[in-house]
């Protein structure tokens, strides 16, 4: 397999050998290092690749890669610089237009089987896949492409992994979760909108050093963050199990930070390293911070009813219900037929009585 | 309708599962100890598990004082998961006497579709209910309505409350437990948990609206009936109240 | 053959056909193609939001005390301001009162998104357009450290720093493996710095990356998380707790603290780094002046950062507030979020279906319907476009306007506004800029005078956040510890129907919700977007927007390498997630 070497990289950019060799010198002697180092580097420049990621954005709202790069061990920037190499981002990569598909192919070509297709976002497929175009052709075509070649596809939040808020009902676009449509690849999801930046680079690095994939769950997440309700590490559980729970936003309990249950905290159902590995380098996370989870990190959380409800709300006859008035009324209906019936049935027996 | 298996007085009119057999005394033995106890265990399981459930689902009021002074919604938990493990322990067991207890036993796991009689008895005790027959037939086990309302919303929604209960219950366990290893792919269905929940609770619904029939049915019987019915269910035996054929 | 829209642009798509998609280091989708000349000079610009997701259509049935985290959704770039503006328009419409500290709370939020989208705005998607990365391979350190001690006394600009930096850089180019640096258009002669500027940028390139961390953990505090901190209609959703026990679940001392800290970083980090680099980049760019499209003479921006909680009239925003036509800078008028006659939407040039498309809709009446098709003189098929038709539908972003008029929104148009008005705290930092640099007051409509305003802007925003900050610990003094009304939280207590509105100034201009609620439910959730202002494709009347407006007459030194394409671009900073959401 051809591996582009730096030499080749400068060569196509039109710069001559000799400016090529002046720069492992001039590179060498900045370094304090002798001719012989030169020489030696200008070999080593065909170094073994790191691996190559190419990361596509489908329909999303780049929060993955703001998240990603907030990431603080390690630094976004050493990930980039040194332990991955980012070829293809549209949020950040330096080329555009044809220049910027250019590496698609090349990374395709180049490294068959051996790069990582990150994805951020999902593929519609309504209206022919053109709610989301790319290249003036439907973002789901280029990703199925990208994904042919790849070694493993990691999908990035919500919108990648069960589809967000743009799958959210009704569905319009027909926003589809990437292991909806690729099929023949390892999918790693990592959940959350957006995931934690440390959850996001551990995944990254984990793959790089171990090489391999982590052990994942029944849903496809890395066991190592998402095997866990946090509300079991959660900061405020043992107001939960105390029995001490907010009742209204910025009351007594609200201040003494008692649990959020009832404002609809969604941490007991809701798989995420939010309560233990927390956010932006451990400083705070929702709850800790005031507000419920909305159980981002969760497929279809946007569709379980409100987010200060404690449970998946229906709306039936434009009238929002939950299990609990359902149920209430159904019992009320049902103690209501059982006295009517009671009160027909001494009716009915004291007329039989008389008729005898 | 055959012969009773022994001589003696033929006590007319009572149907029994197979064969609708006539029986010869005033008194049958019906069921047996462990279907007894089961059902007062499992009553009593289930009205703890309804309220501490509910609470649950709506908790009480905050309490004031030091979280670590107070352990109260960690007790409602942990009432409803040991009343839980009896429910479940108990539905095993009576699963269990399903296959070796009598033939009245096995009532509650299924309803005989395929006969005809059954299903006029379904249609019968229905029109009692309605008043539109003056008397209910007599039984030696379930009547027909009897056995559909406790085969529907008694032993499928117990299964499921079993299962989903459990389902919820492996996410506090952790992934590597064994309530997770055999109710996990609970949430292959339903993959946010969230909407278990919500199963879960519409389910007590179902099983509190049974109970509520179930209880004004086994009074009404008691008083109305041709039969006795809650003394049945503390003796075991079952007392006809006349004689006639039909 | 040429023609002329109403709004004063000579437009022949005659030429060569050039064509950029994907635009990258931008957010999200978006395509745009340009004819140029025989000179290569740009005659006529189409610019086209190529993604979709459907978040108002979304919202309709659903409770208005979700929305904000819905519409926050809608970009996690500006994340934040489109939850900020979705609790303002619920509170608008249900006419909840929020207390003093959570408009506080709020204005620090939100100037906390200000600093951050600009500080890597600046470094990481539009720096490389002056910026050359392989240069600074050439550069020499000691001269570099000269440079940056001579423009500003941050710390980190010893010769040996920048030797590490380079080696470090040297390293990373000769891997072979360029990274997101891959094809850039390296050498172009439309870079102008020197390398030893190239590699300070560079520097603080990566400097940036590991700094604007550090800002959004005020979002973290206050919020729980960066991206997509929380918030709450009647309020916001952190209690403060300063003396009593359990103080660990809400705003404490040390959090405050913590806040605090971050915020002299913040102002150290734009003083020292941020303002100082522009100024050296500008320096060497100050006779490109190309791109000012509509800046000169329409220019929009609703004000933000209200002073009082609950008052949202020009004189309680601490952000300029009004439009601007016809360049007449002598007269700024003021916008009424509430009149049907003055923000309308059309969809005549989008993929949207209206009853009658000549006509515009305010947003209270707005109706997305998608609805996608090529124009006739489209080239390719619909499922790969070669060129569009720009006469037909062609984009997925709508077009609002201003009584009819298209209008630029964002920094800049901000900074015009405030200078209009005489606002000396816009005014003074611009004409000393514009001394320093020694450009006349003109120079400030361009490509170049875009990026300035963003950076004078953040330096305004972060002494900002330094007053919010101490207003919130006053408060605390004073005794007033509210952070949230929930009076009105029980949707019993609403009426039957409602609307409202709600407004920020986001990093990229004026931002606008409007919501019709009816039975506890949404009834109508519509979104004007500071992109969709700016990347709006035409009108009926044939008006362009201000991106297309901005490409226009713009040399480009190679129609292979469109480096100045992206160049004007990117100094809006485009959106387009937000645009079409
Ligand atoms: C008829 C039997 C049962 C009834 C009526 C019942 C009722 C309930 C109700 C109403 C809830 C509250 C749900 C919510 O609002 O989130 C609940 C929660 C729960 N139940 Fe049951 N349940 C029953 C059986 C079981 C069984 C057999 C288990 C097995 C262990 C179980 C385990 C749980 C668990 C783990 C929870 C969630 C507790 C929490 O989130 O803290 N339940 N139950
Ligand atoms: C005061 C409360 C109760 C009384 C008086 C009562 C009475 C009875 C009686 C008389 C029978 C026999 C019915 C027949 O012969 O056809 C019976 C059976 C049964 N009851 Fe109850 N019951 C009570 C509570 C409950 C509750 C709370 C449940 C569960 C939700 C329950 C579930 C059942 C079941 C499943 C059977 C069938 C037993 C079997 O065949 O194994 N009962 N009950
Ligand atoms: N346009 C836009 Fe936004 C901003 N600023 C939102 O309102 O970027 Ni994502
Ligand atoms: S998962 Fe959430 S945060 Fe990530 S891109 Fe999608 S909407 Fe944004
Ligand atoms: S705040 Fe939420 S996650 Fe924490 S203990 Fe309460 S319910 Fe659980
Ligand atoms: S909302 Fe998301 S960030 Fe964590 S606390 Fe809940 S999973
Ligand atoms: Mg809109």
């Amino acid at each position: 397999m051809a591996i582009e070497t730096f030499y080749d990289v400068i060569r196509r950019q039109g710069i001559s050998r000799r400016s090529f060799v002046k720069f492992c010198n001039l590179t060498a002697a900045s370094l304090g290092l002798g001719p012989l180092a030169a020489t030696q580097m200008a070999e080593a420049l065909e170094t073994k690749p790191r691996t190559p990621v190419i990361w596509m954005h489908g329909l999303e709202c780049t929060c993955c890669s703001e998240s990603f790069i907030r990431s603080a061990h390690p630094l976004a920037k050493d990930i980039i610089l040194s332990m991955l190499s980012l070829d293809y981002d549209d949020t950040i990569m330096a080329a555009a237009g044809h220049q910027a598909e250019a590496i698609l192919e090349e990374t395709k070509a180049k490294y068959k089987g051996q790069y990582i297709l990150a994805v951020e976002g999902n593929p519609p497929l309504n209206e022919d896949g053109m709610f989301c175009i790319d290249g003036g052709k439907p973002f789901v075509e280029k990703l199925k492409w990208m994904a042919e070649d790849a070694s493993a596809i990691i999908a990035w939040g919500a919108c990648a992994s069960w589809g967000c808020v743009q799958a959210a009902k009704p569905n319009p676009t027909q926003a589809t979760p990437i292991d909806k449509v690729i099929k023949n690849k390892p999918i790693i999801k990592v959940p959350g909108c957006p995931p934690i930046a440390e959850v996001m680079t551990g995944v990254v690095t984990y793959i790089t050093t171990f090489g391999r994939l982590p052990e994942l769950d029944r849903h496809g997440r890395p066991k190592m963050f998402y095997s866990l309700r946090f509300h079991d590490k959660c900061n405020r559980r043992p107001h939960f199990d105390a029995g001490q729970y907010v009742e209204e936003w910025d009351d007594e309990g609200a201040r003494k930070g008692y649990c959020l249950y009832k404002m609809g905290c969604k941490g007991p159902t809701t798989y995420n390293a939010c309560s233990t590995v927390r956010w932006n380098n451990g400083v705070s996370f929702p709850i800790q911070s005031g507000h419920g989870c909305i159980g981002c990190s969760e497929d279809g959380f946007w569709d379980q009813g409100s987010f200060y409800d404690r449970l998946t709300g229906i709306n039936a006859f434009g009238v929002e219900l939950n299990a609990d008035r359902i149920g209430a009324t159904a019992a009320g209906v049902a103690g209501a037929a059982v006295v009517v019936h009671a009160a027909a049935t001494v009716v009915k027996r004291l007329t039989s009585k008389t008729d005898a | 309708m055959s012969d009773a298996p022994h001589s003696g007085v033929r006590f007319r009119g009572v149907i029994d599962l197979d064969e609708h057999k006539v029986h010869d005394r005033p008194t049958i033995y019906v069921y047996e100890a462990p279907v007894r106890a089961w059902h007062w265990t499992n009553a009593l399981a289930i009205t703890v598990l309804a309220v501490t459930g509910y609470f649950i689902g709506s908790p009480p009021p905050a309490l004031a004082g030091e979280a670590s002074a107070h352990f109260l919604f960690g007790y409602i938990r942990f009432i409803h998961f040991a009343a839980a493990y009896i429910l479940a322990v108990g539905f095993l067991v009576r699963i269990y006497w399903g296959f070796v207890g009598n033939s009245h036993s096995r009532q509650i796991f299924y309803l005989p579709v395929w006969e005809r009689t059954w299903w006029a008895g379904v249609v019968h005790e229905a029109l009692w209910y309605l008043f539109l027959r003056k008397e209910p037939k007599k039984y030696v086990g379930h009547n027909p309505l009897a056995q559909t309302a406790m085969f529907f919303m008694f032993t499928l929604f117990t299964l499921f409350m079993i299962i989903t209960g459990f389902a919820l219950y492996s996410e506090g366990a952790g992934i590597d437990s064994w309530q997770a290893k055999l109710f996990g792919w609970v949430f292959n269905l339903f993959p946010n948990s969230m909407t278990v929940h919500t199963l879960h609770h519409y389910g007590m619904w179902v099983i509190i609206i049974f109970a509520m029939l179930h209880i004004y049915a086994a009074i009404r019987e008691d008083i109305m009936s041709r039969q006795t019915m809650i003394s049945t269910m503390i003796s075991g035996e079952r007392q006809f109240r006349d004689d006639r054929e039909d | 053959m040429g023609i002329e829209t109403p709004n004063g642009f000579k437009l022949d798509n005659s030429g060569k056909r050039v064509v950029v998609d994907p635009v990258t280091r931008i957010e999200g989708h978006m395509r745009v193609e340009v004819n140029v000349d025989a000179n290569n000079v740009i005659r006529n610009a189409v610019s086209t939001g190529t993604m979709w997701r459907g978040i108002e259509v979304i919202l309709k049935g659903r409770d208005p005390r979700d929305a904000w985290a819905f519409t926050e959704r809608i970009c996690g770039v500006c994340t934040g301001t489109h939850a900020l503006t979705s609790v303002r328009a619920v509170e608008n419409a249900l006419d909840i009162k929020i207390p003093e500290n959570a408009n506080t709370i709020r204005n620090i939020m939100q100037l906390t998104l200000q600093v951050h989208d600009h500080v890597v705005h600046f470094y990481h998607l539009h720096a490389l357009d002056w910026v050359d990365v392989v240069s600074a391979l050439s550069a020499d350190p000691k001269a570099t450290s000269a440079l940056a001690q001579s423009i500003s006394d941050w710390p980190l600009s010893s010769p040996g720093y920048f030797r590490d930096l380079q080696g470090r850089l040297k390293k990373f180019v000769e891997s072979g493996q360029l990274g997101p640096f891959k094809n850039g258009y390296w050498g172009h002669a439309a870079y102008k710095l020197p390398p030893e500027a190239n590699l300070m940028a560079v520097a603080h390139y990566l400097e940036a990356l590991d700094f604007q961390k550090e800002m959004v953990k005020i979002h973290t505090i206050y919020g729980g998380k960066n991206p997509h901190p929380n918030w709450l209609v009647g309020g916001v959703p952190c209690a403060i707790n300063i003396d009593g026990t359990g103080a660990v679940g809400a705003v404490n001392m040390e959090r405050l603290n913590y806040v605090s800290s971050i915020i002299d970083q913040m102002i150290t980090f734009t003083e020292q780094v941020y303002l100082p680099d522009l100024q050296a980049i500008g320096s060497f760019y100050k006779d490109w002046l190309y791109g000012g499209g509509l800046s000169s003479t329409s220019v929009m921006s609703y004000g933000d950062i209200p002073e009082h909680a609950n008052d949202y009239s020009p004189s309680s925003l601490k952000m300029p507030h009004g439009v601007i036509l016809n360049g007449n800078l002598k007269e700024v008028l003021p916008i009424d979020h509430k009149d049907p006659a003055q923000i309308q939407e059309f969809v005549t040039h989008s993929w949207y279906k209206y009853p009658d498309e000549t006509k515009g809709l305010h947003p209270w009446d707005g109706v997305t319907e998608p609805h996608y098709e090529l124009g006739p003189k489209a080239k390719g098929t619909r499922t790969n476009i070669e060129a569009l038709d720009e006469e037909a539908k062609y984009s997925w972003i709508k077009s609002p306007r201003w009584k009819g008029n298209a209008v630029e929104v964002g920094p800049l148009a901000r900074y015009i506004i405030g200078y209009a008005q005489g606002k000396p705290e816009f005014k003074e930092p611009a004409d000393k800029l514009l001394t320093d640099l020694g450009v006349p007051l003109t120079a400030l409509f361009s490509t170049l005078g875009r990026t300035a305003a963003r950076a004078l802007e953040c330096q305004w925003a972060v002494h900002q956040l330094r007053y919010f900050q101490d207003k919130l610990m006053a408060s605390l003094k004073a005794g007033d510890l509210a952070t949230a009304n929930t009076d009105k939280w029980s949707p019993d207590k609403w009426p039957a129907e409602a609307k409202g509105f709600g407004f920020t100034e986001a990093p990229r201009g004026a931002l606008g919700h409007w919501i019709k609620v009816k039975a506890g439910k949404i009834d109508n959730y519509q979104c004007i977007v500071p992109t969709t202002w700016n990347g709006s494709p035409r009108d009926p009347k044939g008006n362009i927007g201000a991106f297309e407006a901005a490409l226009m007459d713009t040399p480009l030194a190679d129609p292979e390498k469109p480096l100045e394409i992206l160049r004007t671009l990117h100094s809006f900073d485009p959106c387009l997630a937000c645009s079409t959401h």
